[in-house]
């Protein structure tokens, strides 16, 4: 491969990670079904605070495809991811 | 050595931060007691399972890629340091064929992909309930707390089980086994060492053709045919031969050089 192509496919590749990371830690935000009080409560999560919840198994997706959050607000999270 | 070292201890969490909310490049169980970050590979797992796209995993192993490849493999992984210091005891090492390295793509695609997204993270065949690393820096940790403070062990699944008890036994005899037949990350990394930042750049002009490379390659690698190769997880190894033919580049520098 020519050393000036290789450049520019090595800066759109690090430009296009660039922009998915910032996009991802700076505005992705998703909605999630979580527990009040045995009342149901729809939350927005941003992607920062997803990748924690997923990391220790505090996500659950539904037949209806709804993401759940495993433990109720204000209850203590789970320490460890179940796998 | 001592670069993987000071690596380590950024990903043993000295601080205490736990900062699980971002991942970092390397494959480093987030379930581990000292893990600083999230590991990527699981983190891309978790979300495929619901249904949710990776953007800050995506991004950061594009970037990373893009710019250093499998150089991080080599130098920054804490799984592959623990895999090289074992290849460390002398014993016999055995190489393998050319082919096993494409397990690692049918790995990414089957068990990171394709199973958490159609079946869940409760399949048997989801990443995290087969991986070593998650066995050995999270399951046994977690197994050793247990039996010391008094309470029933938990332990992982049969094939969990079985797949860290070969690794065990295949580290003493292969230089690198998971990275070089099963590791998903190195998998997407060396995806990018055709078109990384680095790269090994032959120089054929000072080649002797001794063929010392080949013997300094521990992974089986001709770097004179490909300095670049998809199963390379740049050690730089080869770059001590002795006329020096083989080089790390960076695509600033070769520019410059053309100048």
């Amino acid at each position: 491969m020519k050393k000036h192509i290789k450049t520019i496919f090595v800066c759109l590749f690090i430009l296009l990670g660039i922009a998915l990371l910032c996009y991802g830690s700076l505005f992705h935000s998703t909605d999630i079904l979580a527990q009040e009080d045995n009342i149901e409560i729809v939350m927005a999560k941003n992607e920062r605070e997803l990748i924690k919840l997923a990391s220790i198994g505090g996500l659950m997706r539904d037949e209806s495809g709804w993401i759940n959050q495993t433990f109720a607000v204000g209850e203590k999270p789970p320490e460890t991811c179940a796998t | 050595m001592w670069i993987q070292t000071a690596f380590l201890v950024v990903w043993l969490d000295p601080l205490g931060l736990r900062y699980h909310s971002m991942c970092s490049p390397v494959f480093h169980c987030y379930a581990c007691p000292l893990s600083t970050f999230a590991c990527p590979i699981g983190v891309i797992a978790q979300f495929g399972a619901l249904h949710l796209f990776p953007f800050v995993a995506i991004g950061l192993l594009i970037t990373i890629g893009a710019l250093f490849g499998t150089l991080i493999c080599g130098w920054v992984c804490p799984f592959g340091f623990l895999q090289d210091l074992v290849s460390k005891v002398p014993t016999p090492k055995y190489d393998l064929p050319k082919f096993t390295s494409y397990f690692r793509y049918i790995i990414l695609i089957v068990t990171v992909l394709a199973v958490p997204y159609f079946f869940g993270e409760e399949h048997f065949l989801f990443i995290c309930r087969i991986c070593p690393a998650g066995a050995i820096e999270a399951a046994v940790p977690t197994m050793i707390s247990q039996a010391t403070s008094g309470q029933p062990v938990v332990w992982p699944n049969a094939i969990k089980l079985g797949i860290l008890i070969l690794f065990l036994i295949a580290i003493f005899f292969i230089k690198r086994p998971w990275c070089r037949i099963l590791c998903p990350l190195g998998a997407i990394f060396s995806l990018f060492n055709r078109v990384s930042a680095f790269f090994l750049k032959f120089n054929i002009e000072k080649c002797t053709d001794c063929k010392r490379c080949h013997k300094l390659c521990e992974y089986g690698i001709e770097p004179e045919k490909s300095p670049n190769d998809l199963r390379c997880v740049r050690c730089l190894e080869c770059t001590n031969c002795g006329p020096k033919a083989l080089k790390l580049e960076n695509i600033f520098s070769s520019s410059k050089n053309k100048k």
